[in-house]
């Protein structure tokens, strides 16, 4: 029995990573012996002769008189016993891939030279250029036992999207750093008000307790029928038909809420100042939106259409937005205005304004509202009584926003006031709903954190 | 409890190897001057009256042969205690301490452990002349196979020499040059913990301070003067330069957040470099500011008439918390 | 003639295989007659035996298969003869390439190979061997071997009259190490305390490429003298001469004469190291000379004088191509060491920092599920 061995040219010379062919001293068909000088080569430092390591017949010369050749790259093959000692270690490699390697020495004398061969040990490792092992597990923590661990993921919870800075853009110690993962706080987010600008304890306590504000508090999901049909008969069928009875078409009720809105003011100026919002418009009006959006999606009854049969409840916001042009008020909408994010619906809110400036809005861009909003605060006033949208339930009115005195922890301070009134129709949305869903909108006013679900 | 002694860190050390040489026989003493004179500090006064000159004998002038016959004697079998007079003269054994007597053990893979013990007294404060000043730790704390300690006190230089004697591998033991002379009580009946912890010598809220040998009591009195002004440091002596007893450092400075190296060799590539760089890996997210080394300047130690500006005091070291609390 | 060989020294083989003991030279004579005919085919078979170990490391570098060989070519009656006027009870602290010598002592010689393969960095035991790790750096273990005979000296196990208790040392070290302060200190620390050591230079002429004329201005087995230790020059070539000298030298240090220096003059027929090119400077005749000046041959040439024929030849031969073949077998066969290897022995002690990286290393290997 019998197999082909390879002899891969060794480094003889503590680091060595070539050699020169210098002359063959055998030819393929020779018996060899271990040991038998087969072949004298030239290296960077002398010229050696190598001695086989297996006995056998010579059946290939790998490499021509003259070649340079990488340490490591097999120069003969021969046929040598099954148990031939010195053949173990011998690596097996198609004599194509070692021509070629021969022809890329030759070919790179340059990279050759800048090769920089060390003066000891075992030859350098790895001539054929580094290669990453592949790694089974996850990166192996430097802690001992005796020192706590620091969690894997210690980034950002995904669940807080792009923070509008990245993260080491904001100045922060490393245990706020700290902090704010364990709690979920967008650094990037949190307004700074360290001495050095970076954010403190405190900063992120506040932004925090914003956030779990938030947590406790559940958005309902989505219903995934586009639209969902109560009957109208037994009670509220009879206060409906009590109400047409009534002097008024649709009965309208209006309530008022004051809010601080002192933390709107500063959201958007934060939105204002980064960079995923430059170019864009930011408002109050924008935070209002989508504070309606998710009072909405908590209230749906005052998303909604009244008809003689059936009230229809929207599982959809198409969101109206009175404006005064110089054609007269009209109410253009944002078709599925509660599926988009802050910024898109920024977005749609500026284009909206501009189209119905230009007068450009077309009959589509008013047809199918579900609810409005009537942005009377940049006239002055404080608030009023909107008169509902016709096919729809609610309207909401936000007024100025201005310093006003405030009371915060028993003491009188100026914050940011702003009153919210709305109006609803009373067929269809109850005082009850109808004070929880102006509520909620006030909730965000105060305190927009809520919105980050 | 304990019977206490008062005495000077010359004389601990001194207690503490004679204490180790009437418990084992095998226990030599040499290096230059160290017998009938006591040493150039007098460490070792009186040991050869008692002991005679088969335990404690004048070496020649030669400190690699200072190290390498120590390492030989302790193939054979003895527990070398070696002086090297000035820690500036340390270098023509660099050789032998660092390629031989640190790597015997490896080498010989277990066969040759190396209970060699080499006194060296180091560190600045005394107005000498050049090359008797010098805090050349780090070179041998940065060789693996090495221990390195320094006692600060008399109780524990009384009782350290006794740990570094018993220990199986090579120790280099630094000895505060200028504090030979301060006085503490000594407790001859009982260590007070094992040769390479550190120990909280003060406890304080708003800062730690990492220090050990001469700088210790220079942080003691930062950190007492510091108290006056409403600040609470924690001093932790090292004691151990090297292993270093991480956990202790880290406990503090996850309390406090803050942490101060104070050490009188050039800080770079220093023992303060390596608190700073790996209680920056362990305590990431306690630190409310970066690890500040207080050292002395990446120069030769200064002439006399200089080092009380190159060596940290107080003031040096308040600074130092001051600027660390600003972050 | 080499102008190295203008200095008198101690020869009792001449290059052509005459035994004769000058006169003056009776003390070591002394040592020869003491010698069986065994004890001359055992100094031929282990000179052959550290030859052919020699070539066969020689070539498995060649081959890849040894990081690095020192060859000890052109030396072996130096120290096959030199080991064997070791004592019982004696301490041997060699330099690097003291193959002969630790034949003598029952070194496994795979031990030699696995430290130049690189598995590990010694490891045999030297108190069970008495022959001492190799040593690198040049000149370190002469000190380590002086202080080991200080000891011995303070242990009292010199000149008692107890063979069975007295011992003394010897350390190995060549021509290009006497310019280490090293081996200075050496001697000034052993003429101090007057310790029972015996300093065995092996002048193979050559340290790499620097000659000795170029390492002192006086003959080295003068070197101790201002410190106060005598020496004498042998010819390295002559196994006779390198056990007897060695074995009186030896033996007076056990008895209490403090310490001795030889220089065994030889020649470094190899090159260094196989990282090494000795034709870039050094003669062809010069090497020429010296292989003339085999020390196998010439202690062949007495051995057949002494009636010794073919058969013992041809035995030690074959013997020598089996040995060949062992080692090449054993050392192909040499596992990887484990990574646990690295950080086991640097403390005799536990130690946090090498705890916690070995634990991190393990666990980094790990990660890697056993995949390359």
């Amino acid at each position: 029995m019998s197999k082909i061995a390879y002899f891969n040219l060794p480094d003889v010379g503590e680091g060595l990573t070539e050699a020169e062919i210098v002359s063959w001293k055998v030819k393929p068909g020779d018996t060899v012996t271990v040991n038998q000088v087969i072949v004298e080569i030239e290296t960077a430092k002398s010229l050696v002769e190598l001695p086989c390591p297996f006995a056998g017949v010579i059946s290939e010369l790998m490499a021509a008189e003259g070649d340079t050749v990488e340490v490591g790259k097999p120069i003969i093959s021969a046929t040598v016993a099954d148990d031939a000692v010195g053949a173990t270690v011998a690596q097996a490699e198609s004599v194509a891939a070692v021509h070629q390697a021969v022809a890329d020495v030759a070919a790179s004398a340059a990279a050759a030279e800048e090769r920089t061969p060390n003066l000891v040990g075992y030859g350098v490792a790895d001539p054929n250029g580094p290669i990453r092992r592949k790694r089974s597990a996850a990166p192996v923590s430097t802690n001992t036992s005796a020192i706590t661990a620091i969690p894997a993921a210690a980034a950002v919870p995904g669940h807080l999207a792009v923070p509008t800075h990245p993260e080491t853009q904001v100045l922060a110690k490393p245990p706020i750093r700290k902090l704010a993962a364990d709690l979920g706080v967008d650094l990037g987010k949190v307004t700074p008000t360290g001495l050095n600008g970076d954010i403190t304890r405190e900063d992120v306590l506040g932004s925090a307790s914003q956030a779990s504000v938030f947590r406790n508090l559940s958005t309902p999901a989505v219903p995934s029928e586009r639209e969902e049909r109560i009957p109208v008969k037994g009670v509220r069928k009879a206060i409906a038909n009590a109400m047409v009875s009534s002097a008024f078409t649709a009965p309208h009720v209006s309530i008022f809420v004051d809010v601080d809105a002192t933390r709107t003011m500063e959201y958007v100026k934060r939105l204002k100042a980064s960079t995923d919002f430059a170019g864009t418009k930011v408002t109050p009006l924008l935070i209002m939106a989508k504070a309606m959006m998710w009072a909405v999606r908590r209230n749906p009854m005052v998303n909604a259409t009244f008809t003689a049969e059936e009230i229809i409840v929207h599982n959809f916001v198409n969101f109206g937005i009175a404006a005064a042009t110089p054609r007269g008020l009209i109410v253009p909408n944002i078709k599925d205005a509660d599926k988009m994010s802050m910024l898109e619906l920024a977005q749609a809110i500026e284009q909206l304004a501009a189209t119905a400036r230009e007068g450009k809005t077309t009959p589509a861009d008013m047809k199918d509202g579900t609810i409005t909003i009537t942005n009377i605060g940049v006239f002055g006033v404080d608030t009023g009584t909107p008169i509902l949208n016709p096919g729809e339930v609610a309207i909401v009115a936000l007024g100025s926003i201005r310093p006003k005195p405030w009371v915060v922890n028993n003491e009188i301070q100026v914050r940011q006031v702003t009153t919210i009134g709305a109006t609803f129709d009373h067929r269809v949305v109850d005082g009850d709903v109808a004070s929880r869903f102006v509520q909620d909108v006030a909730s965000v006013i105060e305190e927009p954190a809520l919105l980050l679900d | 409890m304990g019977n206490f002694v008062e005495m000077p860190i010359a004389k601990a050390i001194n207690a503490g190897l004679r204490k180790a040489m009437h418990e084992d026989a095998k226990i030599l003493v040499f290096g230059q001057d160290v017998a009938q004179l006591g040493g150039v500090f007098r460490v070792t006064e009186g040991i050869h009256a008692e002991f005679g000159d088969s335990r404690i004998f004048n070496s020649p002038i030669a400190e690699s042969g200072i190290v390498g016959t120590a390492i030989g004697l302790a193939m054979r079998g003895y527990r070398p205690v070696a002086e090297i007079q000035f820690e500036g003269f340390i270098f023509p054994a660099f050789d032998q301490i660092t390629t031989q007597l640190a790597k015997m053990q490896n080498r010989s893979e277990g066969h040759h452990p190396m209970p060699v013990v080499i006194r060296v007294p180091f560190g600045g404060g005394i107005g000498a002349v050049e090359h008797h000043s010098e805090s050349p730790e780090s070179y041998f704390a940065h060789t693996p196979g090495l221990r390195v300690v320094s006692p600060s006190n008399a109780n524990d230089a009384y009782w350290m020499i006794q740990q570094a004697i018993r220990s199986t591998d090579p120790v280099l033991f630094f000895e505060p040059k200028r504090r030979y002379w301060q006085k503490g009580q000594v407790n001859l009946d009982t260590p007070p913990q094992d040769l390479h912890s550190a120990r909280v010598l003060r406890e304080g809220n708003d800062v730690t301070i990492a220090t050990y040998g001469p700088m210790v009591h220079t942080s003691l009195q930062a950190a007492e003067i510091a108290a006056t002004e409403g600040i609470s440091i924690e001093v932790i002596d090292l004691r151990s330069i090297s292993p270093i007893d991480f956990p202790t450092i880290i406990e503090s400075v996850k309390k406090t957040g803050r942490l101060i190296t104070v050490s009188e060799a050039p800080n770079s590539f220093s023992i303060a470099s390596e608190l700073s760089a790996r209680i920056t890996e362990e305590c990431f997210y306690h630190l409310q500011a970066p690890v500040i080394r207080v050292g002395g300047f990446d120069i030769p130690y200064p002439a006399a008439k200089l080092e009380e500006i190159y060596l940290p005091d107080a003031d040096r070291i308040l600074e130092a918390v001051d600027r660390s609390r600003a972050y | 003639m080499n102008e190295n060989e203008s200095v008198p020294m101690v020869q009792l083989l001449s290059p052509e295989g005459d035994f004769a003991v000058p006169k003056h030279y009776a003390e070591y004579g002394q040592y020869i007659e003491r010698l069986t005919e065994e004890d001359f085919l055992k100094f031929y078979r282990d000179m052959a035996r550290c030859r052919r170990f020699d070539n066969e490391a020689t070539a498995l570098q060649r081959q890849g298969q040894l990081g690095l060989w020192i060859p000890a070519i052109g030396q072996e009656a130096a120290q096959i003869g030199s080991g064997y006027g070791v004592g019982k009870n004696d301490h041997i602290f060699p330099s690097y390439r003291e193959h002969g010598v630790a034949i003598t002592h029952g070194i496994e010689l795979m031990s030699i190979l696995k430290m130049l393969r690189g598995v590990n960095h010694g490891g045999w035991n030297p108190e069970e061997t008495r022959f001492h790790l190799y040593a690198i750096v040049l000149g370190s273990q002469v000190l380590h071997a002086t202080g080991y005979a200080m000891g011995v000296k303070f242990d009292g196990k010199v000149g008692t009259g107890n063979l069975e208790e007295d011992l003394a040392v010897i350390s190995y070290f060549g021509d290009g190490a006497t310019a280490e302060g090293d081996i200075s200190e050496s001697f000034l620390f052993a003429a101090n305390t007057q310790s029972p050591i015996v300093f065995f230079c092996q002048n193979n002429q050559w340290a790499i490429s620097s000659p000795t004329a170029s390492q002192t201005r006086v003959p080295l087995y003068q070197r101790g003298q201002g410190f106060g230790v005598p020496g004498i020059r042998i010819d390295g070539n002559d196994i006779l001469a390198s056990y007897a000298v060695t074995a009186k030298h030896m033996d007076d240090a056990r008895e209490g004469a403090g310490p001795f220096m030889i220089e065994a003059l030889t020649y470094r027929i190899g090159a260094h190291t196989t990282s090494d090119d000795p034709t870039k400077y050094r003669s062809e005749e010069e090497v020429a000379y010296w292989t003339a000046r085999d020390p196998l041959k010439r202690f062949e040439t007495f051995l057949r004088r002494q009636g010794i024929n073919d058969d013992f030849f041809n035995e030690v031969a074959e013997a020598g191509e089996k040995l060949a073949t062992e080692i090449r077998e054993a050392t192909f066969a040499l596992p990887q060491p484990p990574l646990e290897n690295m950080f086991k022995y640097v403390y005799s002690e536990p130690h946090p920092v090498i705890e916690e990286q070995l634990d991190w290393l393990k666990r980094y290997e790990a990660s890697f599920g056993g995949e390359n």
